[in-house]
C-alpha cells in the first residue's frame, strides 16, 4: 500500500483535521460562494479590480459605482 | 451598477432596443463565484429590420454619447461601468427570450440563463470559457435536459 492511499491528519492551531476534509471545505466554500446575492457578487468583484489594478499598475479598470 | 441598468433599460423603453439580457461575464458571475472580469456584455434585440445587411448600432450609441457617457475602447462607459452591446444571433436571442428575470437593488433587469451561458460559452470555446463552464457544473444547478437539447439545436459540441 503507498503512502499516498493512508489517511493524512494535519493538526492546524491544535484542531485535528483530515487532508481529505480540507479540500471537501474548500468545495463548501466555493458553492457558497456562488450563492451569494448578486450584489455582494459586484462588490467582491470591484474589490477584485482593486487588487488587479494594483498587481497590474494604472492600466487595470476598476468600475467606479460607488 | 444599478444607474447602468437604469440606462439599458431607458434603451428598451425609448424603443432603441426591442429586448436585452446581460451575459458574458457578469452573467456567469450571478450563478457562480466571483471572479474577475471588466465589462459588462448586454446581448440586445433590435427592431426586425429583414432587408438590413449592415446592423447600425449609432442609435444606441448616439442616445448614449448624447447623455454625455463616453467610449473607452470597444467599450461604451455607462455610469462607471465600460458596457459593450453585442446584437444577439439565433442562440442569444431565444436566451433572451428565455433569460432570468432579476432585480439588481430594485431595479429589473435579465440574466441569460446558466444552460443559454452555457452554450454561448461552449462555443466560443475559449479556454476561460470552458473553465467557466465547469464551474457552472461544480457550482450550481444545470438543466441538463434544457442544456442537452440547446446543444442540439444549434449543433454545438463539448468536447472535454
Amino acid at each position: 500500500m503507498g503512502k499516498m492511499s493512508k489517511e493524512i491528519k494535519i493538526c492546524i492551531n491544535g484542531k485535528v483535521i483530515k487532508r481529505e476534509d480540507i479540500f471537501k471545505r474548500k468545495d463548501i466554500f466555493h458553492k457558497e460562494q456562488a450563492k451569494l446575492p448578486f450584489e455582494k457578487k459586484i462588490e467582491i468583484l470591484v474589490t477584485l479590480q482593486k487588487i488587479a489594478r494594483n498587481v497590474k499598475g494604472k492600466k487595470g479598470i476598476v468600475w467606479k459605482i460607488e | 451598477m444599478e444607474k447602468t441598468i437604469k440606462v439599458i433599460n431607458e434603451l428598451k423603453k425609448k424603443g432603441l432596443i426591442n429586448d436585452y439580457a446581460i451575459g458574458g461575464g457578469i452573467g456567469a458571475l450571478f450563478y457562480i463565484e466571483p471572479f474577475l472580469t471588466y465589462d459588462l456584455d448586454i446581448f440586445v434585440v433590435l427592431k426586425e429590420e429583414p432587408d438590413k445587411v449592415i446592423i447600425d448600432l449609432s442609435n444606441i450609441y448616439n442616445y448614449l454619447q448624447s447623455k454625455g457617457y463616453k467610449w473607452k475602447g470597444e467599450h461604451i462607459l455607462i455610469e462607471g461601468v465600460p458596457v459593450q452591446f453585442i446584437v444577439a444571433d439565433e442562440l442569444e436571442e431565444e436566451g433572451i427570450k428565455n433569460a432570468k428575470k432579476v432585480r439588481y437593488k430594485g431595479i429589473p433587469t435579465k440574466v441569460l440563463s446558466p444552460e443559454y451561458l452555457i452554450a454561448i460559452f461552449l462555443r466560443t470555446g475559449r479556454k476561460k470559457d470552458i473553465e467557466k463552464v465547469e464551474r457552472f457544473f461544480e457550482e450550481t444547478k444545470i438543466n441538463k435536459r434544457k442544456l442537452r437539447n440547446i446543444l442540439k439545436k444549434f449543433n454545438i459540441k463539448w468536447v472535454k
